[in-house]
C-alpha cells in the first residue's frame, strides 16, 4: 500500500518536472530564435554603407532615399530601443531598401556594375535569411503558445506566470500591393 | 545545342543506327530463341525418360531447372545486344540533349553517394545501378541513375536456410548542386507516421532519435505530405522557402510516387521511387523512333526536376 503510494507520488513529481523543464525550454527557444533574427538583421546593417556608397556614385538623384536609409541604420545600431521599436524600425529599413532597388532600375550603368551586382546578391541572401529566421521565430512562438494553452501544461504555465507571446507579423506596408506609380513618384 | 533545335537532324542521324540495331535484334532474338528452345527440348526429353522410369519426384525438378536454365541462356544471349544498344542509342539521345552530358549504361550513382544522402539508414547488401547521366544544365551540375538497393534476411538453418531480399529503394536517384550555400543537414521524408496516426504520429516523429530534430513548417499541404528533420531550424527554413515547399509538393504530384529529399552541404539529393525500368530496349518489339522518343520523354521528366525546383535561379551569393 505504502509502496504504491510512493510510486504514484514519484510519478507525479516526474511528470511535473518534465512539464516544467519543457516550458522553460520552450521559452528559451523563443529567446534564442529572437537572437537569431537579430544576427541576420545586423548582417543587413553591415551591408547598408556599402550599398549607399555604390549607389551614390551613379544615382545622385536618389540622395533623399539614401540619406534616409543611412539615418535609419544609425538609429537601429544606436541601441536603446524596445523590441517593438526595433521591429518597426526594421520594417522601415526594408521598405526604404525596396525603394532603392526599384529606383536602381533607372540607372543601367549602376545595374551593370560588378560591385553592385555582388551587393545585390548579398542583399538577396540576407533578406532570404531574415525571412527564414522570422519563420523560425514564429514556429518557436507557436510551439510555446501551444504549450501554455494546452491541457495539462497550461496549469503549470499559469503557476509560472507565463504569458502568450505574439508571432511576428508581416507589416501592412509589405502585405499591401506595391503601387508602382507612387514608387516612381509620379 | 539542344534537342529541340535539331530534332529533325537528330532523328535523321539516329534512323540508320536504329535500322542496324533492329536487324541485329531480330538475329539475336532468333539465336536466343534457338538456345532457350534447345534447353527446353533437352529438359523435356529428360522428363520423358524419367517418367518412363517411374521417377516422378525428379520430374518437377527437371521441369523447373529447364525453365530456369532456358531463362539464363536467353538473357546471356540478349544481354550484350541490350548493352550495346543502350550505350549507343540512349547515349546519343543524352548527348543530343546537351553536349556536356555523359551517359553510362552500366554505371550509376556511387554507393558512397547514396549512403551520404542519409535518406535510407538500412544497411545495404546488394546495390545495383544502371543508366547513369551526368552533366551541367545551365548553371546546375547534376547526376542521376537508376538504382536498386536491397538488404537480405535469412531464416532457418542448415537445409531449410532461406535467404530473401527486400528492397530499400528502387527508382531514380538524382543528385545536384543546390542554388544556396548551407552547412547543415535537412532531410525531407514522406510523412507516413502522421498520416496513419495523426497527432500521435507527430509525437512519434519527435522521438525519432535516429534523425536530427523535427522542423515544423508552416505550409499545411507540405506538412501533410512530408516530415522534415534538420540540424538547424533557421537554415532549414532558409533552404525550404515557401516557394520551394510548393514546388516540392508539385513535384511529388507529378511523379505520383514517394519522393525523398535531402539537403546536405550545399547539395540536393532526390530519390524518386519507381517500379518502371527506364531506358530499356524491348526484345519482343521493334526498336524504332517511338522508343527513342520514349527515352527522350523519360529524360525530360527527370531533368525537369532542375526546372521544377528552380535550381538554376542563382540570385543569392552562390554562383
Amino acid at each position: 500500500m505504502s509502496i504504491a503510494f510512493i510510486v504514484i507520488v514519484v510519478l507525479i513529481l516526474l511528470v511535473l518536472v518534465v512539464m516544467y523543464n519543457g516550458l522553460v525550454g520552450k521559452k528559451n527557444q523563443v529567446e534564442n530564435a529572437f537572437a537569431g533574427m537579430d544576427t541576420m538583421l545586423k548582417k543587413r546593417y553591415d551591408l547598408i554603407p556599402n550599398l549607399v556608397a555604390t549607389v551614390k556614385q551613379y544615382a545622385s538623384h536618389e540622395e533623399g532615399t539614401l540619406t534616409k536609409v543611412t539615418e535609419l541604420r544609425a538609429k537601429a545600431i544606436g541601441g536603446g530601443l524596445s523590441a517593438d521599436e526595433r521591429i518597426d524600425l526594421d520594417n522601415q529599413i526594408s521598405k526604404a531598401m525596396g525603394g532603392i532597388m526599384v529606383a536602381v532600375e533607372n540607372y543601367p550603368e549602376l545595374k551593370a556594375n560588378e560591385n553592385f551586382l555582388q551587393l545585390q546578391r548579398s542583399l538577396n541572401e540576407v533578406e532570404e535569411q531574415i525571412s527564414a529566421s522570422r519563420r523560425a521565430y514564429n514556429a518557436s512562438v507557436t510551439s510555446y503558445n501551444n504549450a501554455i494553452e494546452m491541457f495539462p501544461s497550461n496549469m503549470m504555465a499559469n503557476a509560472m506566470n507565463y504569458k502568450r507571446k505574439a508571432v511576428f507579423e508581416i507589416p501592412e506596408v509589405e502585405r499591401a500591393n506595391v503601387d508602382v506609380g507612387k514608387l516612381f513618384g509620379s | 545545342m539542344s534537342y529541340a533545335d535539331t530534332k529533325e537532324s537528330f532523328e535523321a542521324q539516329i534512323q540508320p543506327v536504329l535500322e542496324r540495331f533492329e536487324e541485329r535484334r531480330r538475329q539475336v532474338l532468333k539465336k536466343a530463341a534457338i538456345g532457350a528452345g534447345a534447353v527446353v527440348g533437352i529438359a523435356a526429353l529428360a522428363a520423358v525418360m524419367l517418367a518412363a522410369n517411374g521417377q516422378g519426384d525428379a520430374l518437377a525438378f527437371v521441369a523447373i531447372a529447364g525453365v530456369v536454365i532456358a531463362g539464363i541462356v536467353f538473357a546471356s544471349i540478349t544481354g550484350p545486344f541490350k548493352r550495346a544498344f543502350k550505350q549507343e542509342v540512349v547515349g546519343a539521345v543524352v548527348s543530343a540533349y546537351d553536349d556536356s552530358f555523359v551517359y553510362g549504361a552500366g554505371s550509376g550513382v556511387r554507393k558512397s553517394t547514396f549512403k551520404a544522402s542519409e535518406l535510407f539508414q538500412k544497411g545495404i547488401d546488394r546495390y545495383r545501378v544502371e543508366d547513369h547521366v551526368r552533366g551541367k544544365l545551365d548553371k546546375t551540375e547534376f547526376e542521376f541513375s537508376e538504382l536498386h538497393a536491397e538488404y537480405k534476411t535469412t531464416s532457418g538453418s542448415g537445409k531449410n536456410r532461406k535467404t530473401s531480399w527486400h528492397t530499400i529503394f528502387k527508382g531514380v536517384f538524382f543528385v545536384a548542386d543546390f542554388n544556396k550555400d548551407f552547412s547543415s543537414r535537412t532531410i525531407v521524408l514522406p510523412d507516413t507516421a502522421e498520416k496513419m496516426f495523426g497527432f500521435l504520429g507527430r509525437k512519434l516523429q519527435d522521438w525519432n532519435f535516429a534523425r536530427p530534430d523535427v522542423i515544423r513548417l508552416e505550409d499545411p499541404v507540405f506538412e501533410r505530405e512530408f516530415c522534415v528533420y534538420g540540424d538547424d531550424q533557421v537554415e532549414a527554413r532558409y533552404i525550404l522557402s515557401p516557394a520551394l515547399m510548393e514546388r516540392i509538393v508539385r513535384l511529388k504530384r507529378k511523379f505520383g510516387d514517394q519522393i525523398y529529399i535531402s539537403f546536405l552541404y550545399s547539395k540536393i539529393y532526390i530519390a524518386i521511387s519507381s517500379t518502371k525500368n527506364r531506358f530499356e530496349p524491348k526484345m519482343f518489339g521493334p526498336v524504332d523512333m517511338a522508343l527513342v522518343r520514349e527515352f527522350k520523354e523519360d529524360l525530360d521528366l527527370v531533368l525537369g526536376v532542375i526546372e521544377d525546383l528552380n535550381l538554376n535561379n542563382r540570385v543569392w551569393t552562390k554562383e
